[in-house]
């Protein structure tokens, strides 16, 4: 896989290609990675030619039984590829079936005279630039290593070749099966492809269509990207576990919050009073407390009704009226308590008290205005209500956390289902690994 | 980018949360009125509450 030996200094020589004929079918063949392709395939009748013969000796013939299959960059395309000008000199069309579905992809061979080869992989719009490693990876059991980057397991598979056009760097073959096996780092694939006794290592990176076709000046657009690709870069570019740390750190910081308002919070009890309702009792219903001031800050003013309630129910018109300014704030509260036995046991609902704040009440002078209602099975009953200023709502802090709590929610709510997907479609599939089977050890 | 969104609509959070419970905000539902007669003082009859005549929950099962 090495570049050759054009030179290196200097003004390069404008490559050029060399023309041969076929010697099955006579049709022209052209030869443009400057003898460094080890087969080269006739586009004509198919026959896979010694590259390296200067006959040209046919070494395989296969049939034209895959007419449809057309590379998406046709050969001879010439592009910039990370920065390096290449030329698509071969292409050919693998599959691998799993549990008897046939999954197809597209390999490219791609030449720079003096860069060398490399190749581009396509699957269901997901593409590939792929070289060979550099370096022989350590294979762990489940991982391996390359450059010091750790990759896991994802799949292995017998792939068939059944296409192949143009040149190649190798000794080509349709119908020849290898035993590919991926470990995955994305955007990174590390793949270890063992055919007979040979095995080559190679790595590649996750690129997007748009960027192939940019890189080649292709007419059109990419072939959309179907599903999530076993290297394919997560859209959750975010450091999920950073934002879990941001998340409690604004936790603890709500917490504090909480405690200095509670601990600064007056909660000033200005008024209670005890009253007694008779049904008995002719009249106006409704009375008017003795009023009471609201002191200091606009702030939250608590009224809570207790009523010795027993399977009965008190229901309270209030009214929190200004004595300055008649602005009031009206409101009905219930206060009852129910209990019982059944066939499920004992039940209660309810209780004896009932808690209000008023949001917002500036200071002054205040009354309440209190209209009762009862249960008609009640004769009289005695309740006692009470308000209270500048009471802490502990209701703002849940809402907060929760606030708080959506943004990390949902991102790893993304990126565990993007990750999801991606490991459903390897030898690793999450619900195996969550329900703890080994079958998936082969 | 998502982290320095969220750090800076955390503290926008905290610090609603902080001047909600420093003004005195509340989560139940009150119905404010402005200029209630002053003869409420004298005659409480005079005004009716929006809640009265509420149909009431007995409880149980």
């Amino acid at each position: 896989m090495s570049a050759g030996t054009p030179p290196l200094s200097g003004v390069p020589p404008k490559p050029q290609v060399k023309a041969l004929n076929c010697p099955q079918c006579g049709a022209a063949i052209i030869l443009r990675s400057f003898g460094q392709a080890e087969t080269v395939v006739c586009e004509s009748c198919r026959s896979i030619l010694d590259a390296k013969d200067p006959k040209l000796a046919i070494l395989q013939q296969f049939e034209k039984l895959t007419s449809d299959v057309h590379p998406l960059i046709p050969l001879g395309t010439r592009g910039k590829l990370r920065g390096t000008d290449y030329e698509v000199i071969g292409f050919q069309r693998r599959h691998a079936t799993v549990e008897g579905i046939s999954y197809p992809w597209h390999e490219y061979v791609l030449f720079n005279p003096y860069k060398g080869f490399r190749y581009l992989s396509e699957y269901n719009g997901h593409w590939n630039d792929i070289s060979v490693c550099k370096q022989l990876p350590t294979d762990d059991h489940g991982s391996a290593n390359y450059l010091g980057e750790t990759y896991r397991h994802f799949q292995t598979s017998d792939a068939d070749t059944d296409f192949v056009l143009g040149e190649f760097s190798w000794q080509v073959r349709v119908g020849e099966r290898a035993v590919v096996t991926d470990y995955v780092h994305p955007p990174r694939v590390l793949s270890c492809e063992l055919l007979d006794k040979e095995v080559t290592w190679s790595a590649g990176e996750y690129m997007y269509g748009r960027e192939i076709w940019d890189a080649f000046k292709l007419p059109g657009g990419p072939p959309e990207a179907q599903g999530v690709y076993e290297n394919q870069p997560s859209p959750v570019k975010t450091n999920v576990t950073a934002i879990w740390v941001v998340f409690a750190a604004f936790a603890i910081v709500l917490l504090g919050l909480m405690m200095s308002f509670d601990m600064l919070a007056k909660k000033e009890q200005v008024f209670q009073q005890s009253f007694s309702w008779h049904r008995d009792d002719r009249g106006e219903p409704s009375f008017v407390t003795n009023g009471f001031d609201l002191g200091g800050r606009t702030s939250t003013v608590q009224i809570r009704t207790n009523a010795p309630v027993d399977n009965h129910w008190i229901y309270l018109n209030y009214a929190l009226i200004n004595d300055d300014t008649g602005q009031a704030w009206d409101f009905g509260r219930e206060v009852s308590y129910y209990h019982g036995y059944d066939s499920d046991g004992s039940w209660s609902d309810g209780g004896l008290n009932d808690t209000v704040v008023i949001p917002s009440v500036p200071s002054g002078h205040y009354f309440l205005r209190i209209e009762p209602e009862m249960d008609p099975t009640l004769s009289s009953i005695p309740y006692t209500v009470s308000v209270t200023r500048d009471v802490p709502v502990f209701g703002i802090y849940g809402i907060a956390f929760a606030v708080l709590l959506l943004p990390p929610l949902l991102i790893s709510w993304r990126a565990y289902t993007f990750e999801r997907s991606r490991w459903s479609e390897s030898d690793h599939p999450p619900m195996q690994l969550s329900s703890g089977s080994s079958e998936d050890d082969d | 980018m998502f982290q320095r969104l969220y750090l800076l609509f955390g503290l926008l959070t905290l610090g609603t949360a902080a001047f909600g419970q420093y003004r005195g905000w509340s989560l139940d539902s009150i119905n404010q009125l402005k200029n209630v007669p002053k003869s409420v003082r004298d005659n409480p009859g005079s005004y009716r509450s929006v809640y009265s005549g509420y149909h009431h929950y007995t409880g149980g099962k």
